[in-house]
């Protein structure tokens, strides 16, 4: 019994350190939707920070960790997040997980190197190298107390404790009882809507990562006695802790801040009695990553888009149209010169350092298949490698030959990743991600621990293979070699992404239901990817091996993975091609670094881990980045030629002579001011522009219902109505004043709030934290209440478990405490039953009584007309006709309605906002 | 599916075509040969040029970059005294390696082809994918024999031997003998020993399972049963299980095959639960560890394990060592083991180079290789080719008391014995 307790109360111990750090994760994720690989390295930097300041300049322990956690780590936060996350959370997941990986090697070396430029200046620092039991906050070495026998606890134990009980009370006050954790609470749960409800959800953002850098500060500091200056050790550390991360399903802080404490506990409980597993040499070392990979398996939920990252919109290929020799010319000439110069220019050396580049570009090219056409994050892909390698080895040391033990190799590879693809079945982006991590830590301490698989640290021999008189011994003949085989690999891969199942592959990766529907299998699919993947990196394996002439368990191990998926990802992985130049980078660079910049190891690494920022900028990658560029200047030209070609005069020069201002002009609140005015709005989408010229007015207490079939830019017009959308064209005035540029916070503050579609509430809210977001002060929320009995019955209960008509209600409602000067409401009675849409329209039509002027967009003309003053209609992307209720004939707005709907050129999929750019001559104005 | 596999199909004849042009090229050229011709590499009427590989930046924190510093002072002292044979030493000084198989083998390509250097002396680290390229390409290369590459190829020399035991081969005794000497006598003593729980781990449990039983020592227990990525924040599971294991009571000595990290957190554990035996390990030998309250605490009474002579030792060659090492750092140093791994190294390649005389050439090297052997250094009696096949089983024991290192056996050599 007393080894029991003794176990959950040391276990308790690293569980407070991986709820604090799983607490950061789920903090940051949930303010931008990263899961932030680099989390144990901002511990370790500020780890190692503490440490200076505290051992090398000497000063006081308390002060300075609070210095550490509440100032230095929250200002790392803040820098990284306006530099980086703020901008990557638009961007797809790949290049988010890739981002942070690339933070991960990078913010380690910026410390080092930091520490190594000071102590160059003289500075007392002390070296950060081989730096072991190091003091923490508390006395060094630590007081131990005997409690009874076999339990203790030392004053580094307590203090930890102590810490993260702290920590836990105040991070829940912080987010259940103040208005900025109410806040941060709603950026998590519906980001957009807190940019329209007038909060800044990149302000929100940046607390969030203030407070998230925080607690890996605070761990950092904690863990210092224990895990001393490693920032392997830290990231380590972290991947443990992202089960608890996990736990929470990467959005409860409750929840992942206890499943840290019961992981380190489990842990303890597991080194404790776990003596069955003694046989299985790396058995004890894996359990984290089993249960990791266990949690993984058992709390993910079947997503939707599982096993994809639907947020990876594919870039457009500028070259599409080209003719093959424009796009592959290029590169099948720099394939010749490269083997040519093999013969030619490069001396020796090069020569070794290119044939490395081309094997390990082999490896890279696995990436394409199983990321860039799959949008799969695959994080094992070096097990892969070791695998086939090892297996090869092993069969060669049998007196294979060469190809057939590669071939075998590759086999075992493409199993394996058969293998690892199983829970790509259930499971999507990060958690993807994090599972093939786990599944390869398990590989690196378990599979590969086998004795006579590794054959000790001595690995096995691959000599280079000889075919007939082509002997591959020498780096100039293996150089050529691997251009065709790397120059094989990149053509066999761009046939099958244009073959039907690349086609399969590419429809799964964006529409799994879809693609399903079509009898394209995704089970199937996905299982080819990763099988082909993991092959394709186990061939390249075995010869990069070769290359290497041996193989050992240790040479490419789960970390090594990361380090390549994230060069590969800073090169572009959308084509073979970019993984090529990518290894050659990865070859090449350092040593040109070395040879011409500095010698410095530590700064290669950070110029490599800056490939994060560039990520940021530039999601696909380098390679991409520069055709996208050219084709971006060119196209910078002709634009305004473009505009110009509009037929109609442009009406953004200000001349009022369009009919929509003129039919307004003929209502009865002619007088009164706009409070809303779109002056010639162009809008659109990447590649599809839907509003063509849009001229509204809305003035105060005036309700302008603006109808249109689907399709017709309704809900594109509020967008720009509501800062979503910035215009290509045109100007939006708010009470006269030129807001074109505002964003939706500012417009928001200004008085224009969008009802957006669907629901405008937070779901995982409360009713009163809904309306507290809203009405800061009490009686305004008590007076809700009296408005609305159902609502008040059920104040504490979530905004999401409402019915359809309530949660409208609950959205509309406050307005109606604090009428605002514009509303604009899109389709607010969508899927209403008809009763609730009276009493939404009650609502409405009371707000405009109140001095607001509405925007009302509606598919539901019949029942619009009873409340409307002024009526648009939107056809198009242009304001067909306008003018007072009275006017409408609603025969003929009918057969206009019908007619426009007739159009093949509308699109049946409700709600999309796709309106196909027609030409300008196909538009019929129809004036009653 | 059929057309990308005509599309394959049709690249792979291209490719296949494209191959066989290669061949006749490669075939009508000679392998990058070395020392062919007059010239040797790296060697000129006055000077032998000589590089280092060694790990100094790592993910992990540990740092072996003092290596570098201590082949630097044994270099300039060899020409101080007027070189080898006339020829002084020009180190190109090491490359780091940052434990990556990878840059390893670069490093090694970087020093043989572009450095162009006769001889690679120090080698550190933990990983050497570069041992085949400098093995094929005959360059003479001297290092820190821990790993197995130094066991077997013919250019390829630890300082101390090849100090993998292999199956077959022998195991070195100063471990246990050492103990023994401490404790009076290895008879009825009982170890417990504890490693880590990966294939390195299983394999040192084997080996020393094996080298304390034939001492005389009574193995109570012996496991690799920590984990070896995450250090373990509690070491009750392992402590409890370590002080039953004799038969219900603590065993005499508690024998770790850990790290630095782990060590301090197994030793606080074992003595705060009451341990009083011997305590010992074979990595702590470092007197920067004295200078923090915690590890000097949680080491002190350990007995460490080292493959030369101690600091603390009064021998002319000691201090020579410390003078030599002075003199290259410019200052007062405090010194570490990785100082005398480069030391040695450098040492070693001077004491055979010496022996190659004037014409020295790589076969001239090897040859004096061959039949080399010294004694009385500060890793003892050196001899070679035995020393490509075990360690040269020298060692010395020193016991980490009150703040200060004290020899608790001194540095001798032992009979190894066969290793099963």
């Amino acid at each position: 019994m007393a080894d029991l307790l003794g176990f959950v109360l040391s276990g308790l111990v690293s569980g407070a350190l991986y709820a604090l750090l799983a607490t950061g994760l789920v903090l940051s994720y949930s303010a931008s939707g990263l899961f932030n690989f680099a989390h144990g390295a901002t511990a370790y930097l500020c780890a190692l920070t503490f440490y200076e300041l505290r051992s090398g300049f000497g000063w006081p322990a308390v002060p300075t960790a609070l210095l550490v956690v509440c100032v230095l780590a929250p200002a790392l936060g803040w820098g990284l997040d306006r530099l980086m996350f703020r901008k990557l959370a638009r961007v797809g997941e790949t290049a988010q997980i890739v981002a942070t990986i690339g933070l991960l090697v990078a913010l380690p070396a910026l410390g080092m190197w930091v520490v190594e430029l000071l102590e160059d200046a003289g500075a007392p620092v002390r070296p950060a190298e081989n730096a072991f039991g190091l003091p923490g906050v508390g006395p060094s070495p630590a007081t131990s107390w005997q409690l009874m026998d076999g339990v203790g606890v030392d004053s580094d134990q307590l203090i930890t404790w102590v810490a993260t009980a702290v920590v836990a009370v105040g991070l829940w006050v912080l987010m259940r009882h103040t208005p900025l954790g109410l806040r941060l609470r709603a950026s998590v749960d519906n980001r957009s809507l807190v940019e329209l409800r007038g909060m800044s959800a990149d302000r929100l953002s940046s607390v969030a990562w203030m407070l998230s850098s925080a607690l890996a500060g605070l761990a950092g500091v904690l863990a210092t006695p224990l895990l001393g200056l490693s920032a392997h050790d830290y990231t380590l550390f972290l991947f443990v802790s992202a089960t608890a991360a996990v736990l929470g399903r990467f959005a409860s802080i409750p929840l992942a801040f206890a499943g840290g404490l019961a992981l380190g506990v489990l842990q303890n409980l597991v080194a404790g009695y776990a003596s069955f597993a003694e046989r299985i040499t790396g058995f004890r070392t894996a359990v984290p990553f089993l249960i990791l990979f266990a949690g993984l398996l058992l709390v993910a939920r079947r997503q939707r888009t599982a096993g994809t990252a639907a947020a990876d919109a594919p870039p457009v290929d500028y070259l599409a149209s080209r003719s093959w020799a424009r796009r592959w010319g290029p590169w099948a000439v720099g394939a010749v010169l490269l083997a040519v110069s093999f013969y030619t220019v490069t001396t020796p050396f090069w020569s070794g350092i290119l044939a490395g580049g081309l094997a390990i570009s082999l490896v890279f090219v696995s990436f394409t298949v199983v990321t860039g056409l799959g949008a799969m994050v695959s994080l094992a892909q070096a097990t892969f490698v070791t695998g086939a390698a090892l297996v090869a080895g092993l069969l060669m040391s049998h007196g294979w030959p060469f190809l057939g033990a590669a071939l075998v190799g590759t086999c075992v590879a493409a199993v394996l990743g058969a293998l690892v693809a199983l829970p790509a079945l259930r499971l999507g982006g990060r958690s993807l991600a994090l599972a093939t991590l786990a599944l390869a830590f398990l590989a690196d301490h378990v599979l590969f621990q086998i004795g006579w698989l590794r054959n000790g640290d001595t690995g096995w021999a691959i000599p280079r293979p000889a075919f007939g008189p082509v002997d591959l011994s020498d780096d100039r003949a293996m150089g050529v070699a691997m251009v065709v085989l790397v120059t094989a690999a990149v053509a066999a891969l761009s046939a099958l992404r244009n073959s039907a199942s690349g086609r399969a592959m590419l429809a799964v990766r964006s529409a799994p239901a879809a693609a399903m529907a079509c009898g394209v299998s995704v089970i199937r699919t996905k299982l080819l990817l990763f099988t082909l993947s993991a092959g394709l990196a186990g061939f390249g394996g075995v010869l990069y091996a070769s290359y290497n002439t041996r193989i050992t368990a240790t040479d490419f191990t789960a970390m090594t993975g990361l380090i390549w998926l994230a060069v590969v990802v800073a090169a572009g992985v959308r084509r073979p091609q970019f993984a090529v130049v990518a290894g050659l980078v990865f070859a090449v660079v350092p040593h040109v670094i070395a040879d011409y910049v500095t010698q410095s190891a530590h700064l290669p690494v950070i110029l490599f881990g800056l490939a994060g920022l560039a990520l940021a900028n530039d999601p696909d990658g380098y390679c991409a980045a520069v055709p996208t560029r050219l084709h971006r200047r060119r196209a910078a030209t002709p634009s305004p030629v473009r505009a110009n070609v509009t037929p109609r005069p442009a009406p953004t020069h200000g001349t009022d002579g369009t009919h929509g201002t003129d039919s307004a002009d003929g209502t009865a609140r002619e007088s009164s001011a706009p409070a809303l005015e779109l002056r010639g709005i162009h809008a659109g989408y990447d590649g599809a522009s839907v509003l063509h010229g849009v001229d509204l007015v809305v003035r105060p207490g005036e309700l302008l219902a603006l109808l249109g079939p689907n399709g017709a830019g309704k809900s594109t017009l509020c967008k720009v109505a509501a800062g979503l959308l910035v215009p290509r064209g045109g100007q939006v005035y708010v009470d006269a004043r030129d807001a074109t540029r505002e964003g939706p916070v500012g417009r928001s503050r200004a008085g224009v709030v969008l009802a957006p579609e669907g629901r405008g509430i937070f779901p995982a809210l409360t009713i009163e934290e809904n309306l507290a977001l809203h009405l800061r002060e009490r009686v305004e929320r008590d007076a809700v209440y009296a408005r609305f009995p159902s609502l008040a019955a059920r104040r504490k209960i979530t905004a999401g478990s409402l019915s359809g008509g309530e949660q409208q209600l609950l959205a509309l409602a406050p307005l109606l405490q604090r009428p605002p000067r514009v509303l604009v409401a899109d389709e607010p009675s969508l899927g209403l039953a008809p009763r609730v849409v009276d009493d939404v329209f009650d609502l409405l039509t009371q707000l405009r009584d109140a001095g607001t002027a509405l925007l009302l967009v509606e598919e539901k003309a019949a029942e619009v007309l009873g409340v409307a003053d002024t009526v648009a209609y939107l056809a198009q992307g242009r304001v067909s006709w306008c003018g007072p209720r009275a006017d409408v004939r609603v025969d003929q707005l009918t057969e206009a309605y019908l007619g426009m709907a007739d159009e093949p050129s509308a699109p049946g999929v409700p709600g999309a906002p796709d309106a196909p750019d027609t030409p300008d001559g196909a538009q019929e104005v129809s004036r009653p | 599916m059929l057309r990308p596999i005509r599309t394959i199909a049709t690249t792979a004849a291209a490719a296949a075509a494209l191959l066989l042009a290669t061949a006749c090229n490669s075939a009508s050229t000679p392998t990058s040969g070395s020392d062919q011709g007059s010239s040797v590499r790296g060697v000129t009427d006055d000077s032998i040029k000589v590089g280092g590989i060694v790990s100094m930046t790592t993910a992990s924190g540990y740092s072996k970059k003092d290596t570098d510093l201590g082949a630097k002072a044994r270099y300039q002292r060899a020409n101080d005294e007027g070189g080898v044979n006339g020829r002084k030493i020009d180190y190109a000084g090491a490359e780091d390696d940052g434990q990556d198989p990878g840059k390893n083998l670069a490093a090694a390509r970087k020093l043989v082809q572009r450095e162009k250097v006769f001889a690679v002396s120090p080698m550190s680290s933990v990983t050497f994918s570069g041992a085949d390229f400098l093995q094929e390409q005959k360059v003479p290369t001297f290092g820190w024999g821990t790993v197995p590459q130094f066991c077997g190829p013919t250019y390829i020399y630890g300082f101390g031997g090849c100090m993998v035991p292999t199956p077959g081969g022998t195991i070195t005794q100063s471990w246990p003998e050492g103990l023994a000497d401490v404790l009076g006598g290895a008879k009825g003593r009982s170890v417990a020993i504890l490693a880590n729980d990966n294939d390195a781990g299983t394999f040192a449990i084997r080996t020393y399972q094996q080298s304390f039983a034939t001492a005389g020592f009574k193995v109570a227990y012996a496991k690799a049963a920590v984990p070896a990525t995450s250090l373990p924040s509690d070491w009750t599971a392992y402590t409890k299980e370590i002080l039953r294991s004799d038969g219900g009571k603590a065993p005499d000595v508690v024998v770790s095959v850990m790290q630095t990290p782990y060590n301090i957190g197994l030793f606080t554990a074992v003595k705060r639960a009451g341990f009083k035996g011997v305590i010992t390990d074979p990595t702590d030998y470092d007197p920067a560890l004295l200078t923090k309250e915690a590890t000097k605490k949680a080491l002190d009474g350990v007995h460490v394990l080292l493959p030369f002579e101690p600091f603390e030792s009064g021998s002319d060659r000691m201090k020579q060592f410390k003078a030599d090492i002075r003199k290259a750092a410019g200052k007062e140093v405090p010194l570490n083991m990785h100082m005398m791994t480069g030391y040695m190294s450098a040492d070693l390649f001077l004491a055979i180079a010496e022996r190659a005389g004037k014409e020295l050439t790589v076969a001239s090297f090897q040859k004096a290789a061959a039949g080399f052997s010294d004694t009385d250094t500060m890793v003892g009696d050196r001899a070679l080719p035995k020393g490509q096949r075990e360690a040269f089983g020298c060692g010395a024991l020193v016991q980490l008391k009150n703040g200060s290192y004290e020899v608790s056996s001194p540095f001798r050599c032992y009979e190894p014995i066969p290793f099963k």
